[in-house]
């Protein structure tokens, strides 16, 4: 008797898987409230002494120390976007890098590479959920820090937005080649930790580059989210930014295909590693 | 004819046995930690990093001309804000890792099903927990020390006052910060959720206890609940003896509630040690996970 | 279509060694020195390699169940491992249902349902109905077909009651129910099930070794990894033993069993027994393998030989027993089992 596969490959049924691995991981992330809800707490929290130490250098509510580097005084404003960016960030080194060490670790990695669905495609279909349910959470700590500490956009909201996409975009492309080398790691905590601190330290996430010691600079301009958090900001704060902002949104483009193509030839050759070296769900 | 032999256990109870058992579980918590490969980047690297984001914002926040760290010196009186926010984010980093650490002590035993052979051995249970402290204290030292020479090295940061009152304000916050470990340890073993109980607790510290700007800043209803944290003291405290050559009689208004605060939270956590310890025997939690 | 479901040609898999794990050299001085002159110091060392499968083939007919027995690191995993496409060979060349592992890695996917790690394969976030939801999508099947298919599978797997609480909520056993239907989703011509029956009670392992004979007589072919040896007797229409990285033996239940039919197996139970005991007992002529294995807690141990001839073995067993605090309180000539076959292969137990 002769058994064949039920299994019938066709476009339809790739994006239907697309939608079938972001739609899990809908669903995992909200069966773990207590973390969601942290999600949006934490960020308030860590800028909450940043609120008060911005009091002790500023008079009648201005900070103008701050506003010599960055063209505004309200720094709790520039701050509160940086904080967003920094959701951003730490979901894509803690959800995706971290996320998927721990599937490997509990096996079910093993399972989703044992489908005939490409590995990039399971990528990208957590970075899908991922965008939604950070922009969810970013969202909510936005209107909770605006009520606390006070918010005021002063641009053009849409440009701002769109603005962010590419920016967006391009750090999920790095966090594919991200995911890949976690893949090749024992231990991810430390790398995780440490990377997710520096990015946001020098992308400008709480403090404008420009006031970083000079040697230092040239790191932050090597990060294409600094030249999107800084464009974000001019168009919505009206702040001074590094350079015209028409530049920094063609920097931002570019890095964004840079790091989609760049992101997904490195995830292949270490995943291709992983199957030579054998390290999926052994640890 | 058959003689029968009784068998006798070789344990001696007693109080040598006890610091015996004591040390024996410092042995293997040092051993165990420093078996990690990342732990030396725990050890000298976040000691720099952490206080980092808030040091460049407030460099930030001074300005190019100096101009906002004239008002800075004028609100909180200290001269130096490098060294008054690394006063402020090494005592956070000090309640977190013990909450982790310690916090969390029982909790890996038990997930890691070793709990219940240690619960099995005679040795005073509570020791168990202490056993956990004492490696933790010495790390902790080597972390504020490494913290106080790469800032004393690399940012120039200096002590105007008594590394002796330094330590005596350290030392009368220990209780008060391992009573607060302790207590969590008890809870967490029944708890599902830990983690977001660390966050809270260590949330709070950082909102009210004047990590990065002093508490006189904050609203009057935070001031006064921060008037409940032993946190808030110790900060105010060690910075007063660390920059402002404070000495005993000026530190004793921190002192004295730090230790009231101190030995208020060593009998909860002992306290709470001795009810979970009471309902894991009723109920055989000891052993699930 | 062929009439061979799983082929493997000198399948081989080197890994880079721990240091001093590596392959031993050869004896007799062809070990490369690592001796380099001083000024070569630039020149690598060539990576010490260590070898988990050195040429391994199997030719697995359609329609069979193929049990693969082998002790612990024998490069049994390894070799599942490369036919389910989730590691590569180093060299030598596989084919599943005709599809290269390799180089045709999908198709070899969708057309092969695989049992790795059991429960913990599956996400316990997600309720049994969800799982297999997911996994129908990842395996391309329509989505019409996929519902219908679901439902089927969990009635089968007797989980339709229970099918919307979360796995964590589950007993082992019906994790690795929703485990085994997963693996059954796509309806693969081909199926890799290793070590199934691991962690379940009897009733379930028994159910599923039913269920097991019912899928081969649905058409499936099967490959079967177990280390209980009753399990892979009874289910197996061959058997397959690995060790070191390479087949030893391959033949039907009963054909390997005949192999050492020459020999009767002994079986003594006694008490205080010491270790000098078993080397006399060795020196016997004709005795081989012998093995030992206390029975629970009590002084009673079970002493297992191997004899050309049991008749003129036994009265000089009993000869050394006697005497010296060793009590023989029981013996039994045995036919060879499965298990016995593999210690005479091996040398070593499967389950140690």
């Amino acid at each position: 008797m002769e058994i064949t596969t039920l299994s019938q490959p066709s476009l339809l049924t790739q994006l239907r898987a697309l939608f079938v691995i972001a739609r899990k991981d809908w669903k995992v992330f909200w069966r773990y409230p207590l973390n969601a809800v942290s999600s949006v707490f934490q960020p308030i929290i860590w800028i909450t002494p940043v609120y008060f130490m911005g009091k002790a250098f500023s008079t009648n509510g201005q900070a103008t120390g701050f506003a010599a580097y960055s063209g505004s005084g309200d720094y709790m404003s520039y701050i509160l976007l940086g904080t967003i960016l920094t959701n951003f960030i730490l979901t894509v080194f803690w959800g995706m890098g971290y996320a998927l060490k721990e599937d490997m670790d509990a096996g079910v990695l093993e399972s989703n590479w044992l489908t005939p669905v490409s590995r990039l495609l399971i990528l990208v279909g957590r970075t899908l959920t991922s965008l939604l349910t950070t922009t969810i959470t970013s969202t909510a700590m936005l209107i909770i820090g605006a009520t606390l500490f006070g918010f005021k956009p002063t641009g053009n909201t849409f440009a701002a937005l769109l603005t962010a996409i590419p920016m967006l975009v391009g750090l999920y492309g790095f966090g594919f080649a991200f995911a890949g080398i976690i893949l090749l790691m024992r231990e991810a905590n430390t790398l995780v930790d440490v990377g997710s601190f520096l990015v946001q330290g020098f992308s400008g996430t709480n403090f404008p580059v420009k006031s970083l010691p000079y040697w230092l600079i040239p790191v932050s301009l090597m990060l294409p989210l600094t030249y999107g958090l800084d464009a974000v900001r001019g168009l919505l704060l009206e702040t001074r930014t590094l350079f015209p902002i028409n530049v920094e949104i063609i920097i931002l483009i570019v890095f964004m295909f840079l790091m989609l193509w760049g992101g997904a030839q490195i995830f292949y050759r270490v995943e291709r590693q992983v199957r030579i070296l054998g390290t999926l769900g052994q640890h | 004819m058959e003689t029968t032999i009784t068998p006798r256990s070789l344990g001696k109870p007693g109080i040598l046995s006890d610091v015996l058992a004591f040390y024996a579980i410092l042995r293997r918590e040092w051993t165990i930690f420093t078996r990690y490969p990342s732990w030396i980047i725990a050890l000298f690297i976040w000691p720099l990093i952490f206080p980092m984001l808030y040091i460049l914002t407030a460099r930030a926040l001074s300005g190019p001309d100096g101009s906002g760290l004239a008002v800075f010196i004028q609100t909180t009186g200290a001269t130096d804000y490098i060294g008054y926010i690394i006063v402020g984010t090494t005592v956070w980093m000090w309640q977190n890792i013990v909450l982790w650490d310690v916090g969390f002590s029982l909790r890996n035993e038990q997930m890691r099903g070793t709990l219940e052979s240690n619960w099995l051995s005679p040795t005073w249970r509570f020791s168990y927990l202490l056993g956990h402290t004492g490696p933790q204290i010495v790390s902790m030292a080597m972390f504020i020390a490494i913290t106080a020479l790469e800032f004393g090295l690399m940012f120039g940061v200096r002590l105007n006052g008594s590394g002796w009152m330094l330590a005596l304000m350290m030392l009368a916050a220990i209780p008060a910060i391992y009573g607060l470990g302790f207590a969590f340890a008890s809870l967490v073993i029944t708890v599902k959720e830990a983690n977001a109980f660390v966050f809270l607790i260590r949330g709070l510290v950082m909102i009210f206890c004047g990590i990065t700007f002093p508490v006189a800043i904050l609203p009057e209803w935070m001031q006064s609940f921060a008037k409940w944290l032993p946190q808030t003291y110790l900060i105010h405290g060690m910075r007063a003896a660390a920059f402002s050559n404070a000495g005993v009689n000026e530190l004793l208004p921190d002192l004295i509630p730090l230790i009231s605060f101190g030995i208020f939270w060593l009998l909860v956590g002992y306290f709470t040690f001795l009810w979970m310890e009471r309902r894991a025997r009723r109920t055989g939690a000891i052993g699930q996970y | 279509m062929s009439d061979i479901a799983i082929q493997a040609n000198q399948l081989v898999k080197k890994f880079p060694a721990r240091p001093g794990t590596g392959d031993k050299p050869l004896e007799g001085g062809a070990a490369p020195k690592s001796g380099k002159k001083r000024w070569q110091f630039w020149k690598k060392e060539p990576k010490a390699m260590f070898t988990a499968v050195n040429g391994v083939d199997l030719q697995i007919q359609r329609g069979e169940i193929f049990g693969l027995l082998g002790p612990n690191g024998a490069g049994k995993s390894t070799t599942i491992r490369m036919l389910c496409t989730l590691l590569e060979p180093t060299s030598g060349s596989a084919q599943v249902n005709g599809f290269d592992v390799v180089k045709q890695a999908n198709e070899v996917r969708r057309n092969l349902g695989t049992l790795l790690a059991g429960e913990r394969s599956i996400y316990w976030k997600l309720t049994g109905r969800e799982n297999l939801e997911y996994f129908a999508a990842l395996y391309h099947i329509p989505q019409v077909i996929a519902k219908k298919r679901v439902d089927e599978l969990l009635e089968r797997m007797e989980l339709r009651e229970r099918a919307n609480e979360l796995v964590e909520k589950y007993s082992t056993g019906m994790r690795q129910r929703i485990a085994i239907a997963k693996a059954l989703l796509a309806r693969p011509p081909i199926l890799l099930l290793d070590e199934p029956t691991l962690g379940l009670d009897p009733q379930a392992a028994r159910n599923l070794r039913e269920l097991i004979a019912q899928l081969k007589q649905e058409g499936h072919t099967i490959l079967l990894t177990t280390h209980y040896m009753e399990e892979a007797d009874q289910l197996s229409d061959r058997i397959g033993i690995i060790d070191t990285g390479k087949v030893i033996a391959l033949d039907t239940p009963e054909g390997l069993k005949r192999r050492i039919d020459q020999k009767e197996v002994i079986r003594l139970e006694v008490t205080g027994w010491h270790d000098e005991l078993g080397d006399k007992l060795k020196s016997i002529t004709g005795i081989e393998n012998l093995m030992t294995r206390r029975q629970g807690e009590a002084d009673l141990w079970e002493v297992n030989m191997q004899a050309h001839n049991s008749r003129t073995a036994i009265p000089r067993i009993v000869e050394h027993i006697s005497g010296n605090g060793t009590r023989l309180v029981n013996m039994n000539i045995v036919k060879p089992s499965l298990e016995d076959v593999f210690i005479h292969l091996t040398g070593k137990a499967l389950r140690d």
